[in-house]
């Protein structure tokens, strides 16, 4: 049997763990301890809880004492944790990195993926990227994988993408996630799956009487970068199709499956012009280039991105002044991911009471965050994956490019799925997962501060009622409405 | 395998209900040309008289073991499409069937996912499949998820304690207020079925066990999707699988025992509806039709044209084909009857009743849709 989250760290375990703990760490690599845990204290959300609860996919037992460890005054607490959070180092929970090692598709090469059963690819994918929102210590890296996923949504359920999504995953959206809109934007062009998937690998011009797939060119422009209202026209697409002739990847039927190769007799090389821009003739594959420096510096696609970002963390209608400070350091950094996002957390916007409790937890969020905060030890299988799919949530299955929404109105057909998900997890009826409600409730320190730690907030005076009166409280404080809300 | 989508509000009250005749379902033994001499000449042995089949229009007969869709035939109730198909020609059960679910192999996701996320209906439910996995035509839907069994609705734990504390604290949420309501809807309507069972009225006469297994189980599948309509759960879309057609060798007895299945339980659903059968829409197809010439082991190989039928929510009914004959030069390819009816064209008018969005189920296709 395995040894418990519990038994690991509390008994001790080996030198070799202690070491992967990282003690030296400073605080982020404080162990979860199985002893008490602080709780909000006040009526409304605080801060910090607030922080949390945007920035992670739910808020664990202990997180705020890590948070507040790292300084005297919330405000600069919050943003050194912010701080750590934009700058991953290579420490990692050490359950959560044994637990991926067992998933033996994730590190394949690409090649390999290609020997694995389609399926097999997804529920592993699936699990690691269910346990690393659950455990891993670098939360808002997960957040923004997450983000990068739906901004570059590919659909492992197209063609060759079954076998491609894994890599693109990981050499794409996880490599890039904190790093620079242009790298991200670059290796999304030339992902194997992303050619598949907006058929990019067919777009070819070898003749004038070709004419090219614009499927991807156009997705490029209206979803990836500038935006629908972005400025760009019809000609801007087709002269975009055009640059990006000749890309294409290996299928799985020869050698060399998925490899991506620029074919010159497929490439249309005579002179272009995209938003202004002229591409002379005879780039071959520089147009890629040019045409991928071009929109990804473009204005519009700086405020395209940031709505986007201001829609994950602050709300569903971005408010406009938050809006152009992210678009701003977008273009001032030149698209570096951690100094848009720290322009955005220093918004007044973003910190404003008004912004708190104002989003609605997407299906993921909500299950991922119903273990994280209830300290659930969890294998990440199909019990959970099953909820995330009749919610309309599940991981790389979204079917068209534009991704998942992120607005409360597109989910909030799933609360009876939320329901008895809360019921069945507190009620230890998943197989594969478990939470330990009574020792839970005695670190946070009773009902009520258990109350506070799910909810964000102490309960007001209705939610007490119905706690004092509910012989399975954990059930419903995870069913309740405002832990739906982040 | 059953699944049902559960999309709608709990009040909605159309259900698209299709089943798929897995293994390639031979066009030619459900709904044999059996005035057109070009089928006798081609299956000497198992062709069935003029005689033993039952009057539909035109050259062609209903098999004698789907006697008991006849009526609903003479009704107007129900609509055969027979040369129907998609344009898919690899004759692959594998990818036929991933081209008709999928709606094309460039598609993302399956028709009758896309087909739910464009409604934007945002109910208590999303999806619920009886059986182990979803199929593909279900992929990309708003929810989706197997449904063992009608006991499985009910969780486990005081789940109507649990509903009745929610109540309050979501009565007075702004956003979340009215789905909540919609959920307890759903899940008051759910609860009374798991505990009740599908209790379909006496007159539905569901297969019993004398009837084999897959009758039976065919059944139980339908009666579980039944209750459910009659249930006001919110009930958007079910697929219904009937499986293993695929008669390469002595067709007779793998072919007779699914015939029997698909009408006795067809007709014990139509019955179990009643009035509701009017707001239900059953389409049933196949990924392939069989080659038209029977082989030497008394089977017939994977082929291209075959047979839809539409049951119920407002179709017209009637006799659906041009009748290409089966003479050699119309014949497709290694000698299969010619797809002359796109599956499209006949779900389309289906989908126009049941509020649009075939272009979303669809996207590229321009359709011609057939009067069924």
């Amino acid at each position: 049997m395995g040894l418990t989250r519990r038994t690991v760290l509390v008994g001790g375990g080996s030198a070799a763990l202690v070491s992967l703990l990282g003690a030296a760490q400073g605080p982020r690599a404080v162990p979860r301890t199985p002893g008490p845990f602080a709780v909000p204290v006040s009526a409304e959300v605080d801060l910090a809880e607030h922080v949390l609860r945007r920035c992670t996919f739910g808020v664990a037992p202990g997180d705020r004492e890590r948070l507040a460890r790292l300084a005297p005054r919330p405000e600069e607490a919050v943003d050194r944790w912010i701080e750590e959070q934009l700058r991953p180092g290579q420490t990692e929970d050490p359950d959560l990195v044994r637990q991926l090692r067992r998933l033996d598709s994730l590190g394949q090469p690409l090649g390999e993926l290609y020997e694995w059963k389609p399926e097999v690819l997804l529920r592993e994918l699936s699990s690691a990227t269910l346990l690393r929102a659950v455990h891993s210590r670098w939360q808002l890296r997960e957040v923004m994988v997450e983000v990068w996923g739906d901004h570059f949504n590919v659909d492992s359920g197209k063609a060759e993408c079954a076998w491609l999504k894994a890599a693109d995953d990981r050499e794409v959206i996880r490599r890039h996630a904190l790093g620079r809109f242009r790298d991200l934007l670059g290796a999304s062009a030339l992902s194997p799956a992303m050619l598949w998937y907006l058929d990019g690998r067919t777009n070819r011009r070898a003749s004038a009487a070709e004419r090219p797939n614009e499927n991807y060119a156009r997705e490029l422009l209206e979803l990836h970068t500038l935006g629908v209202d972005g400025g760009y026209s019809q000609a801007d697409v087709m002269e975009a199709a055009r640059c990006l002739t000749g890309w294409t990847a290996r299928d799985r039927h020869g050698f060399r499956k998925g490899r991506v190769e620029f074919e010159p007799a497929l490439h249309d090389d005579g002179e272009k012009r995209v938003l202004g821009r002229r591409f002379p003739p005879g780039q071959g594959p520089g147009d890629l280039d040019l045409l991928l420096d071009t929109v990804a510096s473009h204005p519009a696609t700086a405020r395209h991105v940031g709505t986007r970002l201001c829609r994950r963390f602050i709300a569903d209608e971005p408010p406009a002044g938050a809006v152009d400070a992210v678009a701003s350091a977008f273009r001032s950094s030149g698209g570096d991911v951690p100094s848009v996002l720290r322009a955005l957390f220093r918004t007044p916007e973003f910190r404003a009471p008004a912004a708190r409790r104002a989003k609605l937890k997407r299906p993921f969020h909500a299950l991922a965050s119903a273990l994280r905060t209830t300290g659930a030890r969890t294998d990440g299988g199909a019990p959970l994956l099953d909820y995330l799919r009749r919610m309309g949530h599940a991981p790389f299955q979204y079917p068209t490019p534009e991704g998942p929404a992120d607005v409360a109105r597109a989910w909030t057909g799933t609360l009876l799925w939320r329901w008895r998900l809360g019921l069945a997890l507190a009620g230890n009826e998943l197989p594969g997962t478990s939470v330990d409600a009574r020792e839970l409730a005695a670190r946070a320190g009773g009902a009520e501060r258990l109350a506070a730690h799910l909810l964000g907030r102490t309960p007001d005076p209705a939610e007490r009622a119905a706690l004092a009166s509910s012989p399975q409280p954990l059930a419903l404080l995870l069913a309740s409405p405002d832990f739906q809300r982040c | 395998m059953t699944s049902i989508a559960l999309g709608g509000h709990p009040d909605e009250d159309r259900t698209l209900v299709t089943i798929f005749l897995r293994g390639g379902a031979d066009g030619l033994a459900l709904v044999p040309a059996v005035h057109d001499d070009g089928y006798h000449r081609a299956r000497p042995r198992l062709g069935v008289s003029a005689s033993r089949a039952l009057r539909l229009e035109g050259p062609f007969g209903l098999a004698p073991e789907l006697a008991e869709l006849h009526p609903w035939f003479l009704s107007g109730e129900l609509a055969v499409v027979h040369a129907a198909g998609s344009d898919d020609q690899s004759r692959s059960h594998f990818v036929a069937q991933e081209v008709m679910e999928r709606g094309g192999l460039s598609a993302s996701g399956g028709w009758i996912g896309r087909w739910l996320r464009s409604r934007q209906a945002s109910g208590a439910l999303g999806a619920i499949s009886t059986g182990s996995e979803l199929p593909d035509s279900l992929r990309g839907a708003p929810a989706a998820t197997a449904l063992g069994s009608l006991a499985a609705l009910e969780p486990g734990g005081d789940w109507s304690g649990l509903c009745r504390a929610l109540e309050g604290l979501y009565a007075r949420d702004r956003l979340l207020g009215g789905p909540a309501r919609d959920a307890l809807t759903a899940a008051e309507r759910l609860g009374t079925l798991a505990r009740e069972g599908a209790r379909p009225g006496d007159a539905a006469r569901y297969p019993g066990p004398g009837e084999g297994e897959l009758a039976l189980g065919f059944g139980r599948d339908l009666g579980q999707v039944a209750a459910l309509i009659r249930a006001r759960v919110g009930l958007v879309a079910a697929c219904v699988d009937l499986g293993n057609w695929d008669s390469h060798f002595a067709q007779e007895t793998i072919v007779s025992t699914r015939m029997r299945a698909l009408a006795s339980g067809l007709a014990a659903f139509a019955r179990d509806l009643g009035p509701l059968l009017a707001r239900t829409s059953v389409v049933v197809m196949s990924e392939f039709g069989r080659r038209v010439m029977e082989n030497a082991s008394l089977g017939t190989d994977h082929g291209r044209g075959g047979v839809m039928f539409v049951l119920g929510g407002g179709t017209p009914g009637g006799m659906h084909c041009r009748w290409p004959g089966l003479d050699a030069d119309r014949l497709d390819g290694p000698g299969d009857l010619s797809v002359v009816h796109d599956y499209r064209d006949v779900l389309a008018p289906v989908l126009a009743r049941h509020g649009g969005g075939l272009s979303a189920a669809f996207p590229g296709y321009a359709p011609r849709p057939l009067p069924v």
